[in-house]
């Protein structure tokens, strides 16, 4: 194992060591987890010259980590090179949920099962990260470094959506969710987002036998609180998909504060 | 069979009589640009490349259940001692006797029908009717790993502690997830499973 090149002084709001996720066993019941703004996540490696699969550390804010020996990192749009014993803070955003620090070479502590992340809802992955915890980074990807900052998209507010395998469920189908604003709830995590309830004409509502969901698929609860999976989502649910967020928009969605209002159009 | 669109990466595969059989199909296949092919209780979803979506939808379509391999030597045998706390309660649900009860639950061969609700977890369809029960009133905040249970007409076994809703039964020193393993999960979909009781 390399030496570690990054300390972690203060943990701060729901920060992991997340990649582009565990692909291919959903069948067994494996989240795929992963960032949940996989565009965020590229854009600060490739801000250091890593591929997309590094590992970077994602948070909500609050995260203090200092550096074991000189390392290039980025964060929120920004590249930085930290001497031995410098530290970087990752203040919380009020615009957005999500930071990610990402550090030229890669964090490179041990996968599991192919990925780094620290999956959130079954527990897989490598060991939390905690104040103190050390973090080896791996070799220098001798890529070019060509720019040190990039403007950071705002999130748009509209978010394009697709017809869901269980639209029939509503009267009015997908256009249920259409033509309003909805405002993100409290209730906003990697596993998903909730938003305010609504009220919904039900064409059909029964019980449902739990079934295969992926990223972005909208359910509606019984009580009519539309819910959007995000990466950490569950590999089955009990809750009828109406609707799909177009994956390009799922990075907008997951970095929305609660109180945001989110409008809908078709894809 | 009905093929539902599941935005623009996903199909969902509905009315399916055996999902686990369909998936294994699926997979056998090896179809280019598919990511994960999940079964449920009566669906399979499979979630591909979005470049690949329109072609691998068209394909499904030509694709039916892997053949049934009950016999095969795939079988996994959980050696149990059935010690678990609820069997009085079942025993007093179902009318039955503790030894009876027992007896029933190891003679059946089970299937994994799909997996779920967490990493390892294989719903185990062929579970006698006479045991076939709703899940406990109350779920337990912690049940051990490698706890037999019984609810909602199927058996598990608990393959790492978490809640439970199901009826404890039994146990088992069995080694069910293991994330070093390929696959990590002893049971996956489609695989045929027997209880052995050991012990008292």
């Amino acid at each position: 194992m390399t030496h570690p090149a990054l300390r972690v002084v203060e943990l701060g709001r729901s920060t992991t060591l997340q990649d582009l996720g565990r692909v291919g066993r959903a069948d067994l019941g494996v989240p795929r987890a992963g960032a949940v703004d996989r565009e965020a996540h590229d854009l600060m490696n490739r801000l250091v010259g890593n591929d997309a699969d590094a590992a970077s550390i994602e948070t909500n804010g609050g995260l203090i980590v200092e550096a074991l020996r000189p390392v290039i990192v980025a964060a929120d749009g920004f590249r930085h090179t930290l001497g031995a014993g410098q530290r970087l803070t990752i203040e919380g955003r009020r615009e957005r949920m999500w930071s990610y620090l990402a550090v030229r070479g890669g964090i490179d502590v041990d996968p599991v099962m192919g990925s780094r992340s620290q999956d959130t809802l079954a527990g897989i992955g490598p060991p939390r990260l905690t104040v103190g915890t050390e973090l080896p980074v791996g070799p220098d990807p001798a890529s070019a470094l060509p720019v040190d900052h990039v403007p950071l998209r705002r999130p748009p507010e509209v978010i394009r959506l697709w017809t869901g395998p269980r639209a029939e469920w509503l009267v009015d189908g997908l256009d249920s969710l259409l033509g309003r604003s909805w405002t993100v709830s409290g209730a906003v995590s990697r596993v998903g987002v909730r938003l305010e309830v609504g009220e919904f004409a039900w064409a059909m509502q029964r019980r449902l036998a739990s079934e295969g969901l992926v990223e972005g698929a909208v359910q509606i609860t019984p009580s009519g609180e539309p819910i959007i999976m995000l990466a950490n989502h569950p590999t089955t649910g009990g809750y009828p998909v109406v609707a799909v967020v177009e994956p390009a928009d799922l990075g907008a969605v997951a970095q929305s504060p609660p109180g945001t209002n989110l409008r809908f159009i078709a894809a | 069979m009905l093929r539902r669109a599941f935005g623009p990466t996903a199909w969902l595969l509905d009315e399916v009589d055996e999902p686990a059989a369909l998936a294994l199909g699926i997979a056998a296949a090896s179809i280019v640009g598919v990511e994960e092919v999940v079964p449920a209780e009566s669906t399979v979803l499979v979630h591909c490349r979005r470049t690949e979506w329109a072609s691998i939808g068209e394909r499904l379509d030509t694709i039916g259940p892997a053949p049934r391999s009950v016999d095969s030597p795939d079988v996994l045998e959980i050696d149990v001692v059935y010690d678990g706390d609820d069997l009085d309660a079942v025993a007093v649900a179902t009318g039955l006797g503790v030894d009876e009860i027992i007896e029933r639950h190891e003679t059946c061969l089970y299937q994994v029908a799909f997996c779920g609700f967490s990493p390892g977890f294989g719903y185990l369809r062929g579970l006698d009717p006479l045991l076939h029960l709703p899940r406990r009133s109350s779920p337990r905040t912690i049940v051990p790993a490698g706890a037999v249970a019984i609810a909602a007409g199927y058996s598990a076994v608990y393959p790492t502690a978490s809640p439970g809703g199901w009826h404890l039964i039994g146990t088992t020193v069995t080694e069910l997830w293991d994330t070093e393993a390929d696959p990590p999960a002893a049971l996956w979909p489609g695989r045929p499973v027997r209880f052995r009781r050991i012990g008292p």
